[in-house]
């Protein structure tokens, strides 16, 4: 096998290498800016200096030649190359700055040169504290600059597009961002403007960066550059904590990251995931984290004489088993959700299985051609095959109108029916709604009864996508019922870690009044006096892995192993059924 | 004013487009087309260019914003580049720059109100050994510049005729 020597160190490869790529794959580093996994390699920013060569061997002898010391002499490539593109050769010896003081002094001083022109922002940057330029500077930079002389200035705060804002002089002319648009989101809208000293990225005279991918430069800037507009100036990202998830605005079903502080969600970036988003996701899926924090519904809420008052949670679940005694099981409705998770729709599909309540419909959120073939789907929610899967009905508008007329007790979960046009005020005249739901909306304030319920950043559940990958989520926001210190999956940020409840920086206000969707539904099964224990999210899906086919092996370890787990889907489960 | 070119630009920018494999390549002598039909590459003959090549506007644009030799904004007829680079300094670079601006009643970097001159102060264009010297819209130079000779130029350019180039042989070759 051919084999590499990087550091005084062997080791064995098989396939093609970038170097730069491998010694990361080792687990180590080397420093670089413009280089990005995903995109092609310009080379430009040449701060990932290392010196390459190739043991001498004496032709006569076909043995290593060696010096005085004994040691193997190596023929040195004249210059120094950037690791970046440059393939790993079987035979290859390496030197990094962990072994090399040339090397060292090389990227030291490309440091150095970078910093000429770059400001002296960080106290009020947006990119402090996962900026790769300060991180590199401080373990590789020089201590000072030699250079006394007056900094370039170039325009700053340029609003490149709706999302994005440019800072020209913290921009170090490394192109991520031109070559996202060129090859990721191919609408080729920004490219490098002037030269020399004076260059920065910018959109064409007359155009602005209105990208459905923009904010994903703002990710890949190595630097303050671009920032994104709404996210600018909330908060340093030393306190924030952050929390797995999974975009819940779209059936592709992004891998994300929520950044919490306070319980509040700040903001939501793309998280690595090769077979579904790679390192990119869709702008509009980041606009989520206000689901998350705002107009939440807190506290049940009942309608007497025609109006919505808060209730207590004993007296929801009194109603709600009133209502359920007081009709028929024939004439009770239960609406399940592609926009709620695999763990939701299963829990209030057990209960109506209890009571002998049909089966429940689902209602799929899909707008035809609002997809573009990249990571925005025409599928609106993020669930519709775990509808599918677990066997829900699928119904269109017309016949969940007429199921709709035939019922007089409605249970509807997480799903804006009215919001959406699909049912009318008209259709639910006179019929008793209760809706499971997290935001208010136009179809909540219609309920006779609302259950608050938690949002994909307060329970773990999962979430199967448009290609049938089960994913998800971790608890990122407590509520008035979880405690992060308890919850030893939840992530916990400096401030939580230290803050006490005397301090200004923790407050109760944001945290929700609600419960899972399986806790309310397992107290009113014990009201009921029914055997039905459904504690959390885990434990749900073990049960519905070993009673359900197309769910059979997932388990929450698996997919936190393999970044989700593609399920069979419908069509392919009924095929290997016929076979 | 909307910017169109002629059925002879286009032809020679399907011949332009012909020589190489990809579009891309053609941007530049396409934007050197359209700056000799329209005196200058303002946004709007980018957008043109881009659209004719059918290459995203934002590369266009980033093209003609690298080269100097590209105008961005209109020009006058003739653009006099006088140097005032180190070699040009010494042999009187500035002087020839201020008689210019006197003579002209503009400053460097403007235009005449009619038209007819844009004054720039640039750097080394490369003809240290003919200092001082200038250079007419991206082409001819002149020369050994005295305030005689600019008083000529000027005169010239006015007539509406371009200098010519000028031969100078090596020193070491006068003789022959």
């Amino acid at each position: 096998m051919p084999e590499v020597i990087i550091d005084g160190k062997s080791y064995n490869y098989e396939g093609k290498h970038k170097l730069l790529q491998f010694i990361q794959d080792l687990g180590k580093e080397v420093p670089f800016f413009c280089y990005h996994p995903s995109m092609s390699i310009p080379a430009n920013c040449r701060q990932c200096m290392v010196k390459v060569g190739q043991y001498v061997i004496d032709r006569e002898s076909g043995n290593h030649e060696l010096d005085d010391k004994g040691d193997k002499v190596v023929r040195w490539f004249p210059k120094l190359q950037t690791a970046c593109n440059i393939d790993v050769a079987d035979g290859m010896v390496v030197h990094t700055q962990e072994t090399d003081e040339l090397v060292r002094r090389a990227q030291k001083d490309n440091l150095e040169l970078i910093l000429i022109n770059h400001p002296l922002d960080c106290p009020i940057c947006d990119q402090a504290g996962e900026c790769p330029l300060q991180i590199q500077t401080y373990k590789y930079g020089p201590e000072g600059s030699r250079f006394e002389v007056k900094k370039v200035h170039k325009p700053k705060r340029i609003q490149l597009g709706p999302r994005v804002v440019l800072d020209a002089e913290r921009c170090i002319n490394c192109t991520r961002c031109t070559r996202f648009t060129e090859e990721i989101s191919k609408t080729n809208q920004l490219t490098i403007t002037r030269r020399g000293d004076k260059n920065y990225p910018i959109t064409a005279p007359g155009t602005e960066f209105d990208d459905l991918y923009s904010l994903n430069t703002v990710d890949i800037c190595p630097v303050g550059a671009l920032t994104s507009t709404d996210f600018r100036f909330k908060a340093r990202v030393w306190e924030m904590n952050q929390t797995p998830g999974i975009d819940i605005t779209n059936g592709k079903g992004c891998n994300i990251d929520l950044w919490t502080r306070d319980n509040l969600v700040l903001r939501i970036t793309p998280r690595y995931n090769k077979d579904v988003n790679d390192h990119w996701m869709p702008d509009s899926g980041r606009e989520a984290y206000k689901l998350f924090n705002e107009n939440r519904i807190s506290r049940p809420l009942q309608k007497l004489d025609g109006e919505q008052i808060l209730s207590s949670w004993n007296n929801a679940i009194a109603t709600f088993n009133e209502q359920i005694d007081g009709t028929d099981s024939k004439n009770t409705l239960v609406i399940g959700s592609p926009h709620a998770s695999v763990e939701e729709n299963y829990s209030l599909a057990k209960f109506s299985n209890l009571l002998g309540i049909k089966q429940p419909v689902f209602v799929p959120h899909i707008v035809e051609g609002s997809g573009d073939g990249f990571l925005i789907s025409d599928d609106q929610a993020p669930n519709t095959n775990g509808c599918r899967l677990l066997g829900f009905t699928e119904l269109d508008v017309k016949s969940i109108k007429n199921a709709v007329k035939k019922a007089s007790l409605i249970i509807l979960l997480s799903d804006h029916l009215l919001d959406r046009g699909v049912l009318s005020e008209k259709d639910l005249d006179g019929k008793f709604l209760v809706v499971l739901a997290t935001n208010h909306s136009h179809t909540t304030k219609l309920a006779d009864l609302v259950i608050p319920v938690t949002t994909a950043a307060e329970h773990a559940a999962s979430y199967v996508n448009v290609d049938s990958r089960i994913q998800r989520t971790f608890r990122a926001k407590e509520t008035k019922y979880t405690n992060r210190r308890l919850d030893l999956e939840m992530s916990e940020g400096r401030l939580d870690r230290y803050g006490t409840n005397f301090d200004n920086w923790v407050t109760e206000e944001n945290k929700i009044d609600c419960l899972p969707v399986w806790r309310f539904i397992t107290q009113a099964a014990s009201a009921r006096g029914l055997d039905m224990v459904l504690t959390e999210g885990r434990q749900i899906m073990e049960e519905i892995a070993s009673s359900l086919e197309p769910f059979k092996g997932v388990n929450y370890q698996l997919m936190d192993e393999h970044a989700g787990i593609l399920l069979k889907t419908e069509t392919e489960l009924k095929e290997s059924v016929k076979q | 004013m909307a910017y169109e070119f002629t059925k002879e630009d286009l032809k020679q920018i399907e011949e332009i487009k012909s020589r190489y494999p990809e579009v891309m390549p053609a941007t530049l002598p396409v934007l050197w087309i359209a700056q000799n039909r329209f005196g200058h590459v303002n946004p709007e003959v980018q957008k043109l260019v881009a659209h004719t090549l059918g290459l995203p506007q934002a590369h266009v644009h980033g093209v003609a914003e690298f080269y100097t030799q590209y105008y961005k904004e209109e020009k006058g007829k003739y653009v006099l580049d006088v140097c005032t680079c180190l070699s040009c300094q010494l042999c009187g670079g500035y002087d020839i720059l201020h008689y210019l601006e006197d003579k002209l009643g503009i400053k460097k970097g403007e235009t005449t109100q009619d038209g007819m001159f844009t004054l720039n102060e640039v750097e080394c264009l490369g003809a240290c050994g003919y200092a001082p010297m200038l250079q007419v819209t991206n082409d001819q130079y002149v020369n050994h510049l005295t305030k005689e000779k600019v008083d000529k130029l000027v005169e010239t350019l006015k007539k509406g005729e371009t200098p010519g180039y000028e031969k100078i042989g090596m020193p070491q070759h006068e003789n022959i």
